[in-house]
């Protein structure tokens, strides 16, 4: 009895705890684990123990095996789809990308999901000026890229060259030169990138007709100018307002709660 | 003047100098050039105190007055002038700055001429360093020198200038109602230059000895002696420069831009350049004179060490700024730049129309704005694809700043009918009438925030006039050595409650203040930019 006790301790761990393990280390490392991962935080594991947990939960399918350099990665999959809708907003053939699950799996459990009101569905804007299907997820990702890119770069290089292959791995959606001015420019009505045309020579990475556009990240010149900061430069009655009327300046409420904020 | 800035010069003059001041003046805006006679009638006010209203009126140079429009020997006829009256809402600015560039000395200087519009020399100056005596410890004074170097400093600054020879006879014979043939004081108003910078350091020399000398004599003067003795500037008298403030308001604007917008090191390349270009260039000229970059980089301060080869990059970077505040005029000498003024400031008019968008409407309505702005007349379509905004949202958005002016729809019809079906509506944004409309916003709500701060005050009336009894009372018992009880007892005359209502409105009146001088630097530089714009178009 008691032998048989000690090498449960010791040697055999529960199956299940060792799969919960493997997971949690999973999730530790979202960019995949390796064997030896497994391997230096279980020590006591035996080799065939592990191999026996992996292939569970690689047949249970919540593990993904994946193949690099270094050897064999393990990544956990996301069952539910539902982790890539955190916060961002996906489409739906996102989700199947990253879940290899059917089609109308997902689309169940997208029916599920927005009935208990946890995730909701979100049309899509279409950029039809250049025929492209491109959904907002998709846009804000590139435009997050991009400012970051301007953020470190100074200046971000519009054209086949190196930054612009990393916006496009990103979107996942081939977006075609003109999609990406096309997002540029809005970035550049929100004041938040501006654009300089410089000559180029002809060949350079980016340039078209002898030209290249540098897109880079700015502060606004100025501060909120002094109008808005007062009530009265956003007032919604502003035109009604008269001395000694309805609405005046002595009784005005949206002035009392300014003051005495 | 428009009724919004009537009503804000009235509020200001209410504000300063009285409600009778602000009747005959805001009677004089809105009816024009009148005789002293009509004056009288129409507001149905006591001779001797519309002659008093226009006396001030003249001192402070809101008001100015010409031979009668019926040809020679007809009455007077009196004129105010209402941008002058709306210099008053800007005065804690210049004296700000004044504080700023020239310290105490410098503040009490440009305040005394605020208020009394203009002074001789030898006045300032004695009542500056008055000012100062008393301020100081017991046994110190001020030196009149010391206040007079400060005086002449703001003078080769350009800050102060000396008062058309025409204003002092105007000054001289305002007591006298019928006025003495006059020449138009536009004519001298339009060279001032002239008459500045050689006449004062000759005055500031010829003077000095003899204030120097009072010093002495009244070393500890607390009051204010009028002494009839002849300081050798008589009739010349002295006025607060606006123009140059004005300038020196928008450069630092220009400068605080930079900084924002690039970085420091860049905003003090253009510091540089206008402070090197300050005398040379014209007071309205679009851009400085041009600059080489040997001589910037001369001219730049040493503790900010800038290699020659980093202030070129960062010229060229200045220069390729969309923004455009430094242009290049040429190639020699390293390259010749110069700042783009006028082009500054539609920029940063355009930035602040921006934000006001921005504020009231949310971002997206401002993105819909600058694309509007930035290209001309677009079709509701093309909005919405451009700006990837979903076409009700945008249209909503649109709607709005068309019915707030912002924005403008144009029709264009492809048949003479007008039919809805076949005409083009395009949308644009006009800057400049838009900024006129901010203006004129700006105004108003300037106006509204005096308006309520008068009325705040009004309201506390008996409680700060107890306030202010109960403190006389307080110095003076203190001053005639009374027990401890006795103050305490005084003092407890307020309540808490009553206490409690006096740091609210004491706060309210702060923020109200502040607000109104926020919204100035709105004014100012939506003034300056539609102004210049006046001198270009
Ligand atoms: S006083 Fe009040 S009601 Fe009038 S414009 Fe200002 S915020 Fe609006």
């Amino acid at each position: 009895m008691a032998e048989v006790k000690v090498k449960k301790e010791k040697g055999v761990l529960d199956p299940a705890e060792v799969e919960k393990r493997i997971k949690e280390l999973c999730e530790q490392f979202p960019q995949g684990i390796t064997d030896h991962v497994i391997q230096n935080d279980m020590p006591h594991l035996e080799p065939q123990q592990r191999a026996g947990a992996i292939n569970r939960l690689l047949s249970l399918g919540q593990l993904d095996l994946l193949r690099n350099s270094s050897g064999l990665l393990y990544r956990l999959k996301d069952t539910q789809g539902s982790r890539a809708l955190v916060e961002k907003g996906v489409r739906s053939r996102d989700i199947r990308f990253k879940s290899n699950l059917p089609l109308t799996e997902i689309n169940k459990i997208l029916k599920n999901l927005e009935s208990k009101k946890l995730i909701k569905a979100v049309k899509s804007v279409a950029v039809s000026l250049n025929s492209c299907r491109c959904s907002r997820a998709n846009t804000l990702n590139v435009l997050r890229v991009l400012l970051l890119l301007s953020k470190i770069f100074g200046s971000t290089r519009l054209g086949p060259g190196p930054c612009l292959t990393v916006e496009v791995r990103v979107s996942q959606v081939d977006l075609s030169m003109e999609d990406i001015e096309t997002i540029l420019n809005t970035l550049i009505y929100d004041g938040k990138v501006e654009m300089t045309v410089i000559v180029a020579k002809e060949g350079t990475a980016g340039s078209v007709d002898g030209q290249m556009k540098l897109y880079r990240g700015v502060n606004s010149i100025t501060a909120p100018t002094g109008l808005v900061k007062t009530p009265c430069g956003l007032c919604p009655v502003f035109d009604d307002c008269h001395d000694g009327g309805e609405i005046s300046p002595s009784t005005c409420i949206y002035l009392s709660e300014w003051l005495d904020f | 003047m428009t009724a919004n800035e009537v009503r804000l010069c009235g509020l200001l003059l209410r504000e300063h100098f009285g409600e009778v001041v602000e009747k005959v003046g805001t009677h004089l805006l809105k009816n024009g050039p009148e005789t002293l006679r009509t004056i009288i009638h129409e507001t149905g006010m006591p001779l001797d105190q519309v002659k008093k209203s226009l006396c001030v009126l003249m001192q402070q140079g809101a008001c100015t007055f010409c031979s009668g429009r019926k040809g020679p020997g007809s009455p007077a006829e009196y004129c105010a002038n209402g941008d002058r009256i709306l210099r008053i809402l800007r005065y804690p600015r210049y004296i700000y700055t004044a504080k700023t560039l020239y310290g105490d000395t410098g503040e009490l200087i440009i305040e005394e001429l605020l208020q009394r519009g203009h002074l001789t020399m030898s006045e300032t100056v004695k009542t500056v360093a008055d000012r100062l005596t008393q301020n100081m410890e017991e046994g110190r004074s001020m030196d009149y020198s010391e206040v007079s170097s400060s005086f002449s400093k703001l003078v080769e600054t350009h800050f102060l200038q000396r008062c058309p020879p025409v204003g002092v006879e105007k000054k001289a014979s305002s007591s006298d109602n019928p006025a003495p043939p006059v020449t138009n004081p536009e004519s001298a108003e339009s060279f001032p230059d002239c008459y500045k910078v050689p006449h004062v350091t000759l005055i500031g020399r010829g003077k000095r000895p003899l204030v120097t000398e009072d010093g002495e004599e009244q070393r500890n003067a607390k009051k204010r002696k009028l002494d009839a003795q002849a300081h050798g500037d008589e009739g010349i008298y002295w006025q607060v420069n606006f123009e140059r403030f004005h300038l020196h308001f928008r450069d630092q604007t220009i400068i605080s831009a930079v900084a924002n917008k690039l970085d420091q090191t860049s905003s003090e390349i253009v510091r540089t350049m206008l402070r090197m270009s300050e005398v040379t260039t014209a007071p309205l000229a679009p851009s400085t004179k041009p600059l080489s970059a040997n001589e910037i980089f001369r001219s730049l301060p040493s503790s900010y060490s800038i290699q020659r080869q980093i202030l070129d990059q960062y010229l060229s970077l200045l220069v390729d700024d969309p923004m455009e505040f430094v242009g290049k005029a040429g190639e020699s000498g390293g390259g010749m730049f110069v700042v783009n003024l006028h082009r500054a400031l539609a920029n940063l008019a355009r930035a602040t129309l921006e934000s006001v968008v921005q504020e009231r409407f949310g971002s997206r309505s401002a993105r819909i704005f600058r694309l509007l702005l930035r290209t001309r007349h677009l079709e509701q379509k093309q909005v919405e694809d451009f700006a990837m905004i979903p076409a009700k949202e945008a249209k909503e958005m649109l709607y709005t700043l068309v019915s707030e002016n912002l924005v403008q729809l144009q029709e264009v019809p492809k048949t003479p009918d007008y039919a809805p079906s076949r005409t083009f509506y395009l949308y644009t944004v006009n800057q400049l009438p838009t900024a006129r409309m901010l203006l004129q916003n700006c105004y108003k709500s300037v106006g509204n925030l005096i308006e309520r701060r008068l009325f705040e005050t009004k309201e506390s009336k008996r409680l700060l006039e107890k306030s202010q009894r109960i403190e006389a009372i307080l110095a003076s018992l203190q001053a005639s050595g009374a027990e401890p009880e006795q103050l305490t007892e005084v003092e407890e005359m307020i309540t808490a409650a009553e206490k409690q209502q006096l740091s609210a409105l004491r706060l309210h009146v702060n923020k109200l203040d502040s607000a109104e001088n926020q919204v100035d630097e709105t004014i100012f530089l939506l003034e300056s930019y539609i102004f210049s714009t006046s001198l270009t178009g």
